[in-house]
């Protein structure tokens, strides 16, 4: 007889990782930017520092609200003075492993995305220049302590990870039964893979009108509202949806995949209508919710 | 001074290869113990252990017969007391197990269905953590430290789904090299290193070409490799690579032992595809097979004639063979002249290609770049790759309205059994008084006057000309050998 030496002890040691659990140990960050314990404590009070923003109103936890997984409640982010942007403030969490940033991908690092809030006019509109100088510090410091303190920003250790780590009562029959069709009859896994759920590329789903996505910056008619795929960790907590906020609820994204889009000449390939029954998008729903777990910050 | 370093250098480097077990048995599916006493390996499905030196032989593990179990890779622990494999178990996916080398009860250290696969790769030094590969259910591999002790894998890093052909440990145990795709659109390999600890990871080879397969040297002063048909190292300290031996042939490196001799694996030998006459009045194949193709030898197989006999499509191999889904594109042959063209649909993995019955494209199992198996329609102009929902759209209609339904073959009203569990192609006997009809393995020529099937005596992986006078089919096999070199 063989023995399953090591089953008792995945509780202990789901509790002792380091990470949340279903997250790489290995945490990529750029060669001149490692992390500090002190870059990252300085990161995260200037996260939380309205003195960024132009009439000192706003931070970026304004937008990117810790009890919002990150995000906020609206359906394009408001920024100082009750200026409207065009898009929604996306969940920030693991953006660590993320190869682009913005939802059209414009910025390589995080270290470039930092400045792009505080200096977009919708915003915080500060040059960031300025802004560093207010808290005193250079911009190279400015930025190299935001993107340490965004890079610790970890969500995981969700029912979908324990269940991929080995525990399956993690998740209920329904949504063992979504997480089938999220691989297989949905297709979701062709763009929302891996860890972290996303393929961290860009695709035309058919949302939204008027805004080019992707292909403002890579001149490719092709991406034509093309924009990045979000990850889905904790998406259930953070209504409405979509790159404009345009899709209320997880069981409309869902009718949404449902009839594979919609149509125009640039949808993705992937996309094709599903013809999923009821007890199957409700099935789906309750796998999308199983990714919700808990969020890190601020710490190595 | 200078100049005797360099020749005992060289002298060192220049000492020949030699093989150290050759024959059917041979599996590259181990390691050598640190020690260089033993290599682990697989004996009919049983982990087993071959003493280096007087080819003795250890069966390990105890299959029932018939059992669909069996061990697979599997890695020496450094004290050569325990042996880390992998095991596909009753419930058909691979867990990792741990053994005593002197027998014992196998433990399980990690199963978990939601990771399909497992290879485990190098201890660390003091033992109690062995580098594994999981290849998880959802297309992602994993490079983690597996608690020799038990609990649960830490994971370091999450690759696309084509995993490192190998991954080894530093002697200090700080560093993992491993192998993985140059860019995100490179079809060749390089060398990583990351942290045990997750802090750091970098690029440890920036020359452009395949490397792969690393192996840490016992003083951890330098990485050894496999690079095209040779073998090279670089030196950490400086960074600099050399070359240990060239044309070595098709490698599959194994491991390095404490007296610096590295064992590794050669694949010889190879498949072509011929062409040949079939002895009609016999119903037997005659006539002497020609080679259908002379670039690539030995790469090539699995030719399927298109229904209008224009062009012979066949799978080629490209780049280094190692270990599983190889690189292989589409070959079509004109059946006059030497026209050839190459299609490389964006396909991970291909196998069994076979016409659609308009001659337009090419079906075939296989798996996208996103690990999704499936039957894929390859399109013969534009070589793009679609995926086909109904499989049994390749038993569609023959040349001339003989249809394959099921088992049977249907010519009008006429139903005729075919004696094969799953046909797949069909062609006219020259007199039309016949047809044959072919899985991929088998071959019948069924009479059109109802009188019996006959069995035609083919090699496997054939693929029958319209024209009913000629075949296409796969010869030659691949074997493994174990060579060991010393490093200087
Ligand atoms: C006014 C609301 C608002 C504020 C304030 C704000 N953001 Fe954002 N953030 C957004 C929106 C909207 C986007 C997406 C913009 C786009 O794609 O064009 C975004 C995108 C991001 C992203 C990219 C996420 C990804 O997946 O690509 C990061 C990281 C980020 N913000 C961090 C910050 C930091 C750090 C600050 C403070 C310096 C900040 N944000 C301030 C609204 C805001
Ligand atoms: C072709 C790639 C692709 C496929 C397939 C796909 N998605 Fe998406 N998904 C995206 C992209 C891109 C977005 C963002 C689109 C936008 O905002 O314009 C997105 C957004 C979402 C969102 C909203 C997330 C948020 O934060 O607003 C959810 C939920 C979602 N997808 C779930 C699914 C499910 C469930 C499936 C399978 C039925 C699926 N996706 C299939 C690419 C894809």
């Amino acid at each position: 007889m063989t023995r399953a030496a090591g089953f008792v002890l995945l509780a202990a040691a789901i509790a002792q990782a380091q990470v949340p659990l279903g997250l790489d140990a290995y945490i990529p960050a750029p060669e001149n930017n490692p992390l500090s314990i002190e870059k990252i404590a300085l990161g995260r009070k200037l996260f939380f520092d309205k003195r960024l923003s132009r009439d000192g109103s706003i931070a970026c936890a304004s937008c990117h609200d810790p009890n919002l997984a990150f995000s906020d409640a609206r359906p394009v982010a408001l920024g100082i003075a009750g200026r409207k942007g065009t898009r929604r403030s996306p969940r920030i969490a693991n953006r660590a492993y993320g190869k682009s940033f913005f939802w059209d991908g414009r910025a390589a690092t995080l270290e470039e995305q930092v400045g792009g809030p505080i200096a977009n006019p919708l915003e915080m509109d500060l040059p960031v220049a300025e802004a560093a100088s207010r808290v005193n510090l250079s911009e190279t410091e400015l930025r190299r302590a935001l993107a340490s303190y965004v890079r610790t920003i970890l969500a995981g250790d969700s029912p979908y990870d324990r269940f991929v780590a080995g525990d399956r009562t993690a998740l209920n029959a329904q949504a063992q039964e979504g997480l089938k069709i999220f691989r297989g009859k949905g297709g979701c896994i062709a763009c929302h893979l891996g860890p972290n759920l996303t393929d961290e590329s860009f695709h035309n789903t058919g949302v939204g009108a008027g805004d080019e996505g992707r292909a403002k910056w890579s001149g490719r008619p092709e991406d034509t509202a093309a924009f990045k795929t979000p990850s889905l960790r904790d998406v259930a907590s953070t209504p409405p949806y979509m790159h404009d906020g345009s899709v209320a609820t997880l069981e409309d994204v869902v009718e949404h995949y449902n009839r594979g889009g919609r149509a125009n000449p640039y949808l993705d390939s992937e996309l094709h209508r599903l013809q999923l029954t009821d007890a199957e998008k409700r099935a789906l729903v309750a796998f999308l919710k199983s990714l919700s777990g808990t969020i890190r910050e601020g710490s190595l | 001074m200078r100049t005797l370093s360099t020749i005992l250098l060289l002298a060192a480097a220049l000492s020949p290869p030699k093989p150290v077990w050759t024959g059917p048995s041979v599996t590259l599916l181990g390691g050598p113990s640190k020690d260089g006493r033993w290599l682990s390996y697989v004996d009919h499905g049983d982990l087993a252990l071959r003493e280096l030196a007087s080819g003795r032989t250890v069966v390990i593990t105890k299959r029932a017969n018939g059992s669909k179990e069996f061990a697979y890779f599997s890695t020496i622990s450094p004290d050569s007391r325990r042996i880390a494999y992998a095991w596909f178990n009753k419930l058909g996916f691979y867990e990792l197990r741990v053994v005593d080398l002197d027998g014992g009860e196998p433990r399980i250290l990690y199963r978990n269905e939601e990771t399909g696969f497992v290879q485990p790769c190098a201890w660390s030094a003091d033992g109690s953590q062995i580098l594994t590969l999981l290849f998880r259910k959802d297309n992602i591999s994993q490079i983690v430290m597996q608690p020799a002790a038990g609990g649960l894998p830490k994971v370091l890093k999450s690759l696309n789904w084509i995993y490192p052909k190998k991954m080894d440990l530093s002697p200090d145990g700080r560093w993992i090299a491993y192998d993985s795709f140059a860019s995100e659109n490179s079809g060749e390999r390089t060398i990583y290193l990351l942290a045990v600890d997750g802090s750091r990871e970098r690029r440890l080879i920036s020359e452009p070409g395949d490397h792969l397969f690393p192996v840490w040297t016992p003083d951890g002063n330098s990485v050894v490799y496999a690079s095209g048909t040779g073998v090279r190292m670089l030196d950490l300290a400086d960074g600099k690579s050399r070359s240990i031996a060239d044309n070595l042939g098709r490698v599959v490196p194994l491991g390095i032992t404490q007296d610096r001799t590295y064992y590794y694996g050669l694949r010889t030998g190879g498949t072509d595809v011929y062409a040949s006459e079939i002895d009609m009045a016999q119903g037997k194949s005659g006539g002497s097979p020609r080679p259908v193709s002379i670039r690539f030898p030995g790469r090539n197989s699995q030719p399927s004639w298109s229904p209008d006999g224009q062009w012979l499509a066949f799978l080629s191999r490209r780049g280094t063979e190692t270990f599983g889904e190889e690189t292989r594109v589409l070959v079509l042959r004109a059946a006059k002249g030497d026209g050839e063209r190459e299609l490389a649909p964006k396909l991970a993995r291909m196998d069994a290609p076979h016409w659609t019955p308009d001659g337009k494209a090419l079906l075939v199992r296989g798996t996208d770049r996103l690990g999704r198996e499936g039957l894929y329609r390859v399109d013969t102009e534009t070589a793009n790759a679609v995926r086909v929902a109904e499989p049994v759209d390749a038993n569609g209609c023959s040349p001339a309205k003989a249809v394959l339904c099921g088992t049977e073959l249907r010519v009008g009203a006429e139903r005729y059994e075919t004696t094969l569990a799953k046909p797949t192609e069909l062609a006219w006997a020259p007199q039309r008084d016949a047809i044959f009809v072919g899985d991929g393995s088998r071959l019948v020529r069924i009479p059109l006057d109802h009188s019996p099937v006959q069995k035609v005596d083919t090699p496997s992986g054939f693929s029958i000309h319209p024209n009913g006078r000629t075949i296409a089919f796969t010869a030659g096999s691949t074997n493994s050998e174990v060579w060991a070199l010393k490093i200087p």
